[in-house]
């Protein structure tokens, strides 16, 4: 009896799958590869936290008053660090590859866009789990944040959920620009309107209703709304699967689109 | 069975905006030669290989590349094709390992070591093959550069301007190693302006502003060049110019009847460069001066 094959399609099919989950590591690698050869680069991204929240603290000890919930501003701030170093590590690292013509050696060697985008995505999403931990750890140290193991796993996800999308978002954005000086602009337009925006310092139903809409396109606003039940006592994620669910489809959306321009051709 | 042509285009325009870079260009490369394309900055050259490695868009027209479509069988184009760009293109904070490994790893070669190791030894840097490419001289990032292309023994191999930075030894050395791998069947298109290697291809195409002037091979383009003949009768000297002094020379020399006064005969051909310039002359002056600077 002959044992069962594989038709043709199906093993060619099979093959083509390996060879695209290799080249994404491959990509994965040499970047991470990269990021441990600048240790400058290294050391700023990791110091670079710790440095803002030891400020942040600062700040909101010389606010400290009666009524005056931190937590409610200091977690979503937490997240808003890392979702903006994150963005801006990763956009700017893509466009550098754009301007010194590796990515179009990539292409022109049969790496593919989803290969290229999976790949910076990995290796951004390394660095981007060591910036939340550090933040949350620093956080938790400096404002005696005394929720439960779940409650911090929670909000570690959330903000590391944020942060890979901040790096999708950084890929997408940066399939816009030519040069490091356009990509700079994007952080004023973009990144530092959802502080105002996301409801991290006043609640959006207060913002005019057409802002409102604004709101819903940064991704603060669904990681702002997932927190702020997440750091009530008894709460958890599933007080609001709704803006959960959009902070992962917003993700799925900016990945697709990042896929979807980045641009193989002159 | 008819061999497919390596490289084939066919009324090529490439628009940027309403700029043409590309206005209606017609080439066929045959396998197994060395094709180069001469010209001055702006004349269209990296344009052209962009759109052949599928690296550019094409505005109108057909290419083909050992009979693929660069935009229709982009896989199957970039596992049989190699492209050092103009620029060295490379991680300058990873080696040259590094860099040899990574774009090795994209054609999933099986002994890919081997092979780094290779082409680490071809270009001459497999003493600094762990030193970071940011430490490297603009020649030796040429070289890495080329070492890459060269990674996956591509069968036609597109080189914008390989040479540019590099020592005249180590020039020597890299056109030895095209001509051998002109001569195991794989192609070879190279841009260049310079004209001592345009002479070292098997066929040759002028470009100027978009355009291609001629394609022949540098012979017959040398002949499109006018030889001067210095006859010196005494101390008077007389100048002629003829445009093929084979034929034209000895009719020439009959007017003098072998004149025991004749002390001397000098033949001055004109250089690849004069010709390419005078091409490029021929039609628009201004372009002339571009190409000599």
């Amino acid at each position: 009896m002959s044992s069962p094959t594989l038709s043709p399609d199906l093993t060619r099919a099979g093959g083509e799958v390996g060879y695209a989950l290799n080249r994404t590591l491959v990509i994965t690698s040499r970047v991470l590869r990269q990021l441990s050869h600048d240790r400058r680069f290294l050391a700023l991204s990791l110091v670079g936290p710790i440095v803002i929240v030891f400020f942040l603290k600062l700040f909101f000890d010389s606010l400290e008053g009666p009524g005056l919930v931190v937590s409610r501003y200091i977690v979503p701030v937490g997240a808003f660090i890392v979702h903006f170093l994150t963005y801006i590590l990763c956009s700017l690292a893509l466009v550098r590859e754009r301007t010194s013509q590796t990515l179009a050696r990539m292409f022109v060697n049969g790496f593919r866009r989803t290969e290229i985008i999976l790949g910076y995505l990995l290796a951004y999403t390394l660095l981007a789990t060591l910036q939340s931990l550090i933040v949350l750890v620093e956080l938790a140290f400096f404002f005696n944040l005394n929720y439960s193991f779940g409650t911090q796993a929670s909000i570690y996800l959330i903000i590391w959920l944020l942060a890979v999308i901040s790096i999708a978002l950084g890929i997408f954005l940066s399939n816009f620009a030519r040069n490091e000086g356009q990509m700079l602009p994007t952080i004023p337009l973009i990144i530092l309107p959802s502080v105002f925006l996301s409801g991290m310092l006043i609640a959006v139903d207060k913002l005019p209703e057409w802002v409102q809409w604004i709101s819903r396109l940064t991704p603060l606003f669904y990681a702002n709304n997932v927190i702020q039940k997440l750091i009530k006592p008894t709460g958890n994620i599933g007080d609001d699967w709704g803006s959960f669910i959009g902070l992962l489809v917003y993700g799925l959306i900016i990945m697709l689109l990042a896929s979807l321009t980045l641009q193989e051709r002159e | 069975m008819t061999e497919v042509t390596a490289v084939e285009i066919k009324g090529l325009r490439k628009l940027y905006g309403k700029f043409e870079a590309l206005k209606g260009i017609n080439l066929e490369v045959e396998p197994g030669t060395i094709f180069g394309l001469l010209g001055a900055n702006g004349a269209g050259k990296t344009t052209m290989i962009k759109i052949l490695v599928g690296s550019a868009r094409l505005s109108s027209g057909e290419v083909r590349v050992m009979g693929l479509n660069p935009f229709k069988e982009t896989a199957r184009l970039r596992a049989i094709t190699g492209y050092m760009p103009q620029a060295p293109a490379l991680y300058e904070d990873l080696s040259a390992r590094d860099n040899l490994s990574f774009f090795g790893a994209a054609h999933h070669l099986p002994h890919l070591k081997q092979r780094v190791a290779e082409v680490l030894e071809f270009t001459k840097l497999t003493s600094r093959q762990n030193d970071p490419v940011y430490a490297f001289s603009g020649g030796m990032k040429q070289r890495v550069s080329l070492a890459c292309a060269l990674i996956h023994q591509p069968q036609v191999l597109f080189l914008d301007e390989p040479t540019a930075g590099i020592d005249p030894r180590l020039r020597v050395a890299f056109w030895q190693h095209f001509r051998e791998l002109a001569r195991q069947g794989n192609t070879l298109f190279v841009s260049t302006h310079l004209m001592d290697e345009a002479l070292l291809c098997d066929k040759l195409a002028v470009m100027r502003d978009g355009v291609v002037l001629v394609s022949d091979t540098p012979k017959n383009i040398m002949r499109m060049g006018r030889s001067r003949v210095h006859i010196w009768r005494g101390a008077e000297e007389k100048v002629f110019t003829v445009t093929n002094y084979p034929s034209q020379l000895p009719s020439l020399l009959q007017d003098y009847q072998l004149d025991p006064a004749i002390t001397k005969i000098e033949l001055e051909e004109d250089t690849l460069e004069t010709i390419v310039l005078e091409l490029i002359n021929a039609k628009q002056p201004e372009m002339a001066e571009v190409a000599h600077v």
